[in-house]
């Protein structure tokens, strides 16, 4: 009797712990997520302590941010920032997709509010309305204009969001600190030794590739060196690679497939034989028949590729910074190694002036299930502060950092490096730790994980007049100054402190895009759909192009997806990316002529 | 079927007392989390249909988007160019359904072998060990195989160190042969777990069959032919008729891992697909099309494989 009650005691227990389990799935995102525990240390307005979802679309780095700046946030504002990034979990538009259709993107959202994104955003109801909570807001008062134009996007009334890289200045002019965005940035010690040969177009670099793989065979580390070594991580409806090559002649995809020179002369269909997307896959294709192309490139992903530059097995650089950003540190600049930007007689590298009105691309909104909306307006305000333009920013661009840690004001008015800046900035040292009071840490963790531009990369502080971007402050470039410099300067016969992208705006090998406000409008679904399916085939068969075995395989393979693209529909998409394209062209016009 | 039957109209004659009710609640009781777990993930999802005909756009709401009607199932049909890429799906998926079951007499082979090993640890050893990858996921099986077999990977090296070979082969880089690898890591991941309703089946085999088969001087391999087999033989036709339904579910973690734009043709099965529409090229009002045509398909496929099962061999299976 016994027995049979506990059996029925434990069958009952069963049901019950399988039917809570069923439940326990779908609740709501559970206590820990929120989780806000009193902080009476806290002295600020802030009482509670919160946790920020932030989908952050040009984040690298997911999880919640840790180091100095957390440190700083946590001061300020009470809160930690747990950063959703698209870039990290993968598979494209797909976080974005469930997470917007299940109606909370995050508390704050960084995203593009260009491509009806903002629109459909603030249709669905995701993002707050900021109107009165910015109205004390200093910092953001100064870019109303560029707030007014970008929430214009929403074809709604109020204040959706913050655009990103607000320029102040002529937006003809470049924008960049050192180097054009895009142009060839080669192992320059390695050009001298095979006697810096002349390179009248694209197609040449294969033959200083193979010199220079010769003259270089292998790494620091003692592995087989290549000149190219390419990646698919930021690979949309197609191959991101070529297009950095297409880059070197001013074209970019303004629109879906469409490939507009940014001077506003030409509009090229992608897939079309002499397009400069095919021109450069032809290119891909030589150089592997030619060996030197890296066989890793099918399968590796940005890290590993960044951990080759460090280690030297790269010796072509798609973008300066990469280059310069893994190899150039102090040891091996003044070991004379080191990349540098080359000049091809007939390139005209695609450089972006700055935007007025900010850049529609990125832009900053708080979500509209936000908990403490008003902590989130003051934090963006923060951003565009001049404090917090120092220290977030990006890990690429150039931000100076907190005043005090890594740099000073001199006493003739000019910014100096602290011991710990030239640590951080000049040595580049990743293990390099941050003071206690700081909040402890590494430099390299504890940069912002935001990844966001508030302001252009070369603005300068209206009180004080200093430069954000310690790379263009005296005291960086002297320090700087290396053997490998030097070289460079010499052999194009200009002064130590002349930066590549003034030397190659000066000789003309430069395209600098206006700053426009024009927003990319959205597909139709029927059209989004084609799109979708073509690129999908463009970018498997790009691919397959680039590594065809020979030139009636690579020929066969672009004619077969000229033919798929165009029985998808391509045509269709193409007529409207076109529209597009003519439409950014007339915006670059206007803004030419308000500039005069 | 005909079982149930059976007891359903001897229960039907006898009066309903309250300790049977009592009795009917329990049992009532016992089911009913699977029935909710059945409602919740096998029904409660098919709402999600309605997706397929209207224009869907994240993040809007349904309510904020058009009716479309059946436009999407025209579209997937619009012109050839979209047809001849749903053959070329069907063609994996088929290849790949057809593959699988050929392959689906290795589980009872290897139960059969296994149940032959008279030392207990070994037997027990081996299950094991052939069980666990079972319980790998994809994704892992995937960084095993990128350590293995990338262009640096182990075998690579191996080989070009020996001297074998001067340039890596292109062992994931490649569609050459993608069927036939695909095949080899589903058998490697489920040969275990799919013998294990095999050996099951063999430890419910009469043991006096075999008893009786010794005494009549049978040797091992004579009791495995007129025995064993032929005991689990009804095991392995109703796998078969429950895998041919299942013809265009392949699932799509494992090709989802394993696609690369050099093999994508032919790796890319109807779920794939489905996915790569829906998902990846955000277009989830088609991808829903296609996932209603399969469900259709796969129905009707369930329905006459459960007739001729119901013909040849007097059972339905379901």
């Amino acid at each position: 009797m016994k027995r049979k009650t506990l059996r029925r005691l434990t069958s009952v227990a069963l049901v019950g712990a399988m039917t809570a389990s069923l439940f326990a799935g779908c609740g709501s995102d559970g206590g820990s997520k929120k989780a806000s525990t009193k902080n009476s240390e806290h002295g600020g307005p802030y009482e509670d302590f919160l946790t920020i979802d932030v989908y952050d679309s040009q984040a690298n780095f997911q999880g919640i941010q840790s180091g100095w700046f957390a440190k700083v946030v946590k001061d300020k504002f009470n809160m930690e920032l747990n950063i959703i990034a698209p870039n990290v979990a993968g598979g494209g538009d797909t976080l974005y997709q469930t997470r917007s259709a299940n109606g909370n993107l995050g508390d704050l959202i960084l995203i593009n509010a260009d491509q009806s994104k903002l629109k459909d955003m603030v249709q669905a109801d995701l993002v707050y309305d900021m109107t009165d909570l910015i109205t004390n807001c200093d910092n953001l008062k100064q870019y109303s204009d560029a707030i007014e134009a970008c929430s214009a996007l929403a074809d709604k009334e109020g204040t959706w969001a913050v655009p990103s890289e607000i320029t102040s200045g002529d937006p003809t002019e470049p924008s960049e600190a050192s180097d054009p965005t895009n142009a060839p940035s080669l192992r320059w010690d390695v050009y001298k030794q095979i006697g810096y040969p002349e390179m009248n177009t694209l197609e040449d670099l294969l033959e200083v590739g193979k010199q220079m793989q010769e003259a270089d065979p292998t790494s620091d580390s003692g592995k087989q060196t290549y000149m190219f070594s390419w990646f698919k991580d930021w690979d949309g409806a197609t191959m991101q690679n070529a297009s950095g090559l297409a880059a070197l002649y001013g074209y970019r995809f303004v629109s879906g497939f469409a490939l507009g020179k940014s001077d506003g002369t030409d509009v090229q269909s992608a897939i079309d034989d002499d397009s400069a997307y095919v021109r450069a896959l032809k290119f891909m294709y030589e150089a592997n028949k030619a060996g030197l192309v890296d066989p890793e490139s099918t399968t590796q992903n940005f890290d590993t590729l960044a951990s080759k530059y460090t280690d030297g097995q790269v010796l072509y650089s798609l973008w300066p910074w990469l280059g310069s950003g893994y190899y150039n540190t102090t040891d091996n600049m003044n070991a004379g190694k080191g990349f540098q930007t080359a000049v091809i007689d007939d390139m005209e590298c695609l450089g972006y002036g700055g935007s007025p009105e900010g850049k529609m691309t990125n832009a900053i909104m708080i979500g509209s299930k936000a908990q403490d909306p008003q902590r989130l307006a003051d934090f963006i305000d923060w951003l565009y502060s001049p404090e917090g333009i120092e220290m977030s920013a990006t890990q690429t661009g150039g931000a100076c950092g907190p005043e005090g840690l890594t740099w000073e004001m001199g006493d003739d008015g000019q910014p100096k490096l602290t011991d710990f800046g030239v640590q951080a900035f000049v040595d580049i040292d990743d293990s390099l730790q941050v003071p206690d009071e700081w909040g402890g840490g590494t430099w390299k963790d504890g940069i912002s994980a935001l990844n966001y531009k508030a302001v252009g990369m070369t603005a300068k502080n209206q009180e004080t007049g200093m430069c954000y971007n310690y790379q263009t402050w005296p005291d960086y470039i002297e320090r700087t100054t290396s053997a490998l410099k030097q070289d460079w300067a010499e052999h194009y016969g200009v002064d130590q402190d002349t930066t590549a992208i003034e030397y190659l705006d000066s000789i003309g090998k430069t395209l600098t895009e206006p700053g426009t406000n024009y927003a990319v409008p959205d597909y139709s679904t029927d059209i989004e759909t084609i799109k979708e399916q073509c690129g999908q085939v463009i970018l498997e068969k790009s691919w397959q192009m680039a590594f065809a075995s020979d030139e009636d395989e690579f020929n066969s393979l672009l004619k077969e997806m000229q033919d798929t693209c165009k029985g998808l529909g391509y045509d269709q998409v193409y007529e409207v990316d076109k529209e597009n394209c003519e439409a950014q062209f007339a915006a670059f016009q206007e803004s030419i002529d308000s500039a005069k | 079927m005909t079982r149930a039957k059976k007891s359903s109209t001897t229960s039907g004659k006898a009066k309903p007392t309250k300790r049977n009710a009592a009795q009917g609640k329990k049992l009532f009781l016992l089911i009913l989390p699977f029935l909710i777990l059945t409602f919740m993930f096998s029904y409660f999802p098919l709402h999600g249909w309605i997706y397929a005909f209207y224009d869907y756009r994240a993040p809007l709401k349904l309510s904020q988007c058009q009716f479309v009607g059946i436009k999407w199932f025209k579209t997937l049909f619009s012109n050839s160019t979209q047809v001849s890429q749903l053959i070329q799906v069907m063609k994996n998926t088929f290849a790949m359904s057809l593959l699988g079951i050929a392959t689906s007499f290795l589980p009872v082979l290897f139960a059969v072998f296994l149940n032959e090993i008279k030392c207990k640890w070994f037997k027990n050893l081996v299950q094991t060990l052939t069980t666990l990858p079972n319980f790998i996921s994809w994704t892992l099986v995937y960084a095993v195989a990128f350590a293995l077999f990338s262009t640096t990977g182990m075998a690579n090296s191996v080989l070009q160190q020996i001297g074998l070979i001067t340039e890596p082969i292109k062992f994931l880089d490649s569609g050459d042969h993608i069927w036939l690898k695909m095949i080899l890591w589903s058998t490697w991941k489920g040969l275990g777990w799919g013998a294990i309703m095999y050996l099951a089946a063999i430890a419910g085999i009469d043991q006096e069959m075999f008893e009786a088969a010794k005494v009549d001087g049978a040797g091992r391999w004579a009791i495995i032919k007129n025995i064993t087999i032929p005991s689990i033989l009804p095991t392995y036709f109703v796998m078969l008729m429950l895998s041919i339904a299942n013809f265009l579910n392949n699932g799509m973690d494992q090709y989802y891992v394993f696609q690369n734009s050099f093999n994508k043709a032919s790796i890319q099965v109807l779920d794939l697909y489905v996915y790569n529409i829906g998902m990846t090229g955000k277009s989830l009002s088609l991808g829903t099309a296609i996932g209603i045509l399969k469900s259709l398909v796969s129905v009707t496929l369930l329905c006459i494989v459960n007739f001729a099962s119901k013909k040849t061999r007097g059972e339905t299976i379901v």
